[in-house]
C-alpha cells in the first residue's frame, strides 16, 4: 500500500494531478517518470522524509511498492536509532 | 603500451591493431565491466581476442558473411566486447542499437526498427531472448532486410569448441569497418559508414589532441550507440591499447556516484561527459558517498555532446574541488558523428576559455566582451580544431565571416563521413563540396571556437538529440488535439543543465474537464517514442502563431509560451 505521503511526493515531482499508484506500479508506467526525473524523485523523497538511500538500494528498487518498503525500513531503522 | 603500439598505418585494419595488441601483452587488461556492486570483470588481450575469434568462428556457421551489417541490441554484460569484436574479425559490420528501455512501446520500437532496418541495410540482429518475439515478427514481413536472429550470450564463446581457423582477410584499410548512427529518434536515425582508415586516421589525430599517455586510463558511462561512447571512449582505448572501463548507463543515471567510484577505484585519467552529467553529479552526489574517493589523477573530464556552459564547469569544480578535481580538468571538445568523432578539443593541462560578453549584441550575431552582469553571457571554448580538420564560420548565404561574428560552423575534416547510408538526399542537404553543414551555430575567437546554438529547431535532452517532427507527428493522433495544430520545442532547465521538452497543442477542449486527460494522452505518446515531455500547454483554436509557410511556427511560440504561459505559472 502506497502512503499518501509518498504518492504526494511522486505526484508533485512529476507535475502530475493524479495517478494511481499501487505495489505493482513500475516506474515506466507513470507519466513523466524517466531516468532522469527518477533522481530527482529520489532526492525529493529523501529530503521528505530526512532519509538517505544508499547506491544500491536504489538500483535495486524493482517497483512503487518496493520504494515504499524501502522509505518505511528507513524510517524504523531511525526510530530505533534514536531509541 | 601506447609509444611500441600505436604506430599508424594508413593499410592497418582494426582487427590487425587488435592482433598486435593481443601479441604483445596477451596479459594486460583491454577492458574493464563495471556493475555496481559486483567484481569488476577484466579482459586481458590474450583472452579477448581468444573469446572474439570463437565468435567469429560462430558467426560464420551461422551465415554471416563479410561486409553484412550485425546490429547489436543488448544490454551492458561482460560478453559484449568479444561479440562486438568478433563480428568485426568475421569481416562484418556492427552497428550498436539502443536497448529499448521498459517504456518503449513494443509497436513502436518494431516501427523505428523496421524503419532502421530498411535504412540501414542490417543483415543481421544480434540481441537477447526477451526481444525475439518482437523481431522474429519483423524478419517474416515482407521486404524485411533482415535474415537472421541470433543469441551471443547463449553460445559459450570463452571455451573453443572448433579447431581455430584463421578468416580470411579479404577487407582492405578502406572497407566499411562499422555503422554508426547520427543522433535522432529510433527509425529516423541517419547511419554513418565508416572504414577502418577512417577509424584509425581519426584516432591517430584525436589521440595527440589530447596528447594521450601510455598510463591513461579512459572510463565511461556512455552508450556506444552514440559516436562519443563509441568512438572517443571505446575505439580510441582499444585501438591505442589504453584500458577501458566500461559503465552501465541506466545504472549510472540511477546513481551517478558510479563514474567518480571507477575513476577512484580504477585511477582513471579520462572521461567524455555531456554537459548535463556536470550538474547530474554535482547535485545529486551525497558527501558519505565521496568518503575517501580522490579524483587527483583525472587529467581530463571532456564536455562534449550538448552546447557547454560555465554554469556546469563550476558548479563541478566547487562540489569536487575538495577531492581534488582542478580547474585544468575540465575540458571541451565539439565533435559529430559524421566526421567519425571530434572536430575541436580544448588543451590538455589548461581549462576550457572562457568569453564574457554582451548577451543583446550575441543575440544579433555579435560577440562582444563585457564584464560579468545581468546582461552577460558566458560562452565556453570548445577549443581548436584538431589536425586535418577545418572549421569556417559562414553566414546564410555561405559566406565566410570573420572572428567574433556569429554564423553557421562549416567543417571539412579528413574524418569526413562520405555521406548517410542509402539516403543520398539528407547527404545532399548537408555536405556540399566537401564541406559538411552542422546547423550550428557560433563563432571564433582568437582562434578557438565557441558553440552557442542550433540553427536548426533540435532539442537536445541530457546530450540525446531530439527532432521536434517526430514528437509533433505522434501528438497530432492523440485524441482532443487538433491535428497539425502541435508544436515541440526545448525550454532550458537551468538546474539540469539541459533542455526539457515541452508541448503546445491547440484543443476544441481547452478550458474544460478534458484538458488534463489531454496532457496525459500527450506524454503518453511521447513515451512511447522514447520522449519524455515535461510541459504540455493546452491552448484554444488559432492560438498558435503561423509561420508565412502557414505552419505553425516553433521558434515564436517558444517565445509566447515564456512569455505568456510560462510566466503565469
Amino acid at each position: 500500500m502506497i502512503s499518501d505521503q509518498l504518492k504526494g511526493v511522486i505526484l508533485r515531482e512529476l507535475h502530475l494531478d493524479d495517478f494511481p499508484l499501487t505495489d505493482q506500479t513500475l516506474a515506466n508506467e507513470v507519466p513523466g517518470w524517466d531516468s532522469l526525473s527518477h533522481v530527482r524523485i529520489l532526492a525529493a523523497i529523501e529530503k521528505e522524509f530526512a532519509i538517505r538511500f544508499k547506491t544500491l538500494e536504489v538500483l535495486r528498487l524493482k517497483n512503487v511498492g518496493e520504494l515504499q518498503l524501502l522509505v518505511d525500513k528507513k524510517l524504523a531503522d531511525q526510530k530505533t536509532a534514536s531509541k | 603500451m601506447l609509444s611500441s603500439s600505436m604506430h599508424f598505418s594508413p593499410e592497418e585494419r582494426l582487427s590487425d591493431r587488435w592482433r598486435r595488441h593481443a601479441a604483445a601483452f596477451p596479459q594486460s587488461v583491454a577492458v574493464t565491466h563495471w556493475v555496481a556492486g559486483s567484481k569488476p570483470v577484466h579482459w586481458r588481450w590474450g583472452e579477448l581476442l581468444c573469446s572474439a575469434q570463437n565468435v567469429a568462428h560462430w558467426l560464420s556457421i551461422q551465415g554471416v558473411r563479410p561486409g553484412q551489417v550485425c546490429a547489436l541490441i543488448l544490454r551492458h554484460h561482460p560478453w559484449f566486447y568479444p561479440v562486438y569484436l568478433g563480428i568485426s574479425l568475421s569481416g562484418a559490420l556492427p552497428a550498436v542499437l539502443a536497448y529499448p528501455n521498459a517504456r518503449t512501446h513494443p509497436d513502436k520500437f518494431r516501427q523505428g526498427l523496421e524503419g532502421m532496418a530498411r535504412r540501414s541495410g542490417l543483415d543481421w540482429v544480434l540481441s537477447e531472448r526477451e526481444l525475439e518475439p518482437i523481431i522474429r515478427d519483423l524478419m517474416l514481413r515482407e521486404g524485411s532486410t533482415i535474415q537472421g536472429l541470433l543469441f551471443p550470450l547463449e553460445f559459450n564463446m570463452t571455451t573453443q569448441t572448433q579447431p581455430y581457423m584463421p578468416l580470411s582477410p579479404i577487407a582492405s584499410a578502406e572497407s566499411p569497418c562499422l555503422l554508426q548512427h547520427s543522433s535522432g529518434t529510433t527509425g529516423l536515425q541517419k547511419a554513418v559508414v565508416l572504414s577502418h582508415r577512417a577509424v584509425l586516421g581519426h584516432i591517430e589525430r584525436y589521440h595527440r589532441a589530447i596528447g594521450l599517455k601510455a598510463d591513461d586510463k579512459i572510463v565511461s558511462w556512455l552508450p556506444l550507440y552514440h559516436d562519443m561512447g563509441l568512438i572517443a571512449a571505446f575505439h580510441m582505448a582499444l585501438a591505442c591499447a589504453i584500458p577501458l572501463i566500461q559503465l552501465d548507463p541506466f545504472e549510472w543515471v540511477q546513481a551517478p556516484v558510479l563514474l567518480l567510484e571507477a575513476v577512484a577505484h580504477e585511477r582513471a585519467t579520462l572521461t567524455w561527459l555531456p554537459n548535463f552529467a556536470y550538474h547530474l553529479m554535482a547535485e545529486r552526489i551525497h558527501e558519505e558517498d565521496l568518503k575517501g574517493l580522490r579524483f587527483d589523477r583525472m587529467r581530463m573530464f571532456i564536455n562534449c555532446s550538448e552546447p557547454v556552459r560555465a554554469e556546469a564547469h563550476e558548479k563541478f569544480l566547487r562540489r569536487f574541488g575538495p577531492y581534488g578535481v582542478r580547474a585544468e580538468m575540465l575540458a571541451a571538445c565539439y565533435a559529430m558523428a559524421e566526421t567519425t568523432f571530434a572536430v575541436t578539443q580544448t588543451i590538455p593541462g589548461q581549462p576550457a576559455s572562457q568569453l564574457t560578453v554582451d548577451r543583446s549584441e550575441l543575440a544579433c550575431g555579435r560577440v562582444r566582451p563585457t564584464s560579468p552582469g545581468p546582461q552577460s553571457r558566458v560562452c565556453v571554448s570548445s577549443g581548436f580544431p584538431i589536425a586535418d580538420c577545418t572549421v569556417r564560420v559562414v553566414n546564410d548565404q555561405g559566406e565566410d565571416l570573420p572572428d567574433d561574428q556569429v554564423g553557421e560552423l562549416v567543417i571539412r575534416s579528413a574524418s569526413m563521413f562520405d555521406g548517410y547510408r542509402n539516403y543520398p538526399e539528407k547527404t545532399a542537404e548537408v555536405l556540399k563540396d566537401g564541406w559538411y553543414y552542422s546547423g550550428d551555430y557560433g563563432f571564433r575567437h582568437q582562434g578557438e571556437y565557441y558553440v552557442i546554438g542550433r540553427k536548426k529547431d533540435l532539442i537536445i535532452v541530457a546530450g540525446k538529440n531530439i527532432y521536434p517532427e517526430d514528437i509533433e507527428d505522434v501528438i497530432n493522433g492523440v485524441p482532443g488535439v487538433i491535428p497539425g495544430r502541435v508544436v515541440a520545442f526545448g525550454m532550458d532547465d537551468l538546474e539540469l543543465g539541459t533542455e526539457q521538452v515541452a508541448v503546445v497543442v491547440e484543443s476544441e477542449h481547452h478550458g474544460t474537464s478534458r484538458v488534463a486527460e489531454i496532457r496525459r494522452g500527450v506524454v503518453q505518446a511521447g513515451m512511447e517514442i522514447g520522449v519524455t515531455i515535461s510541459a504540455v500547454y493546452v491552448v484554444p483554436p488559432r492560438w498558435l502563431i503561423k509561420s508565412s509557410a502557414g505552419k505553425p511556427s516553433r521558434k515564436a511560440n517558444r517565445e509566447r509560451v515564456l512569455n505568456e504561459l510560462k510566466a503565469q505559472e
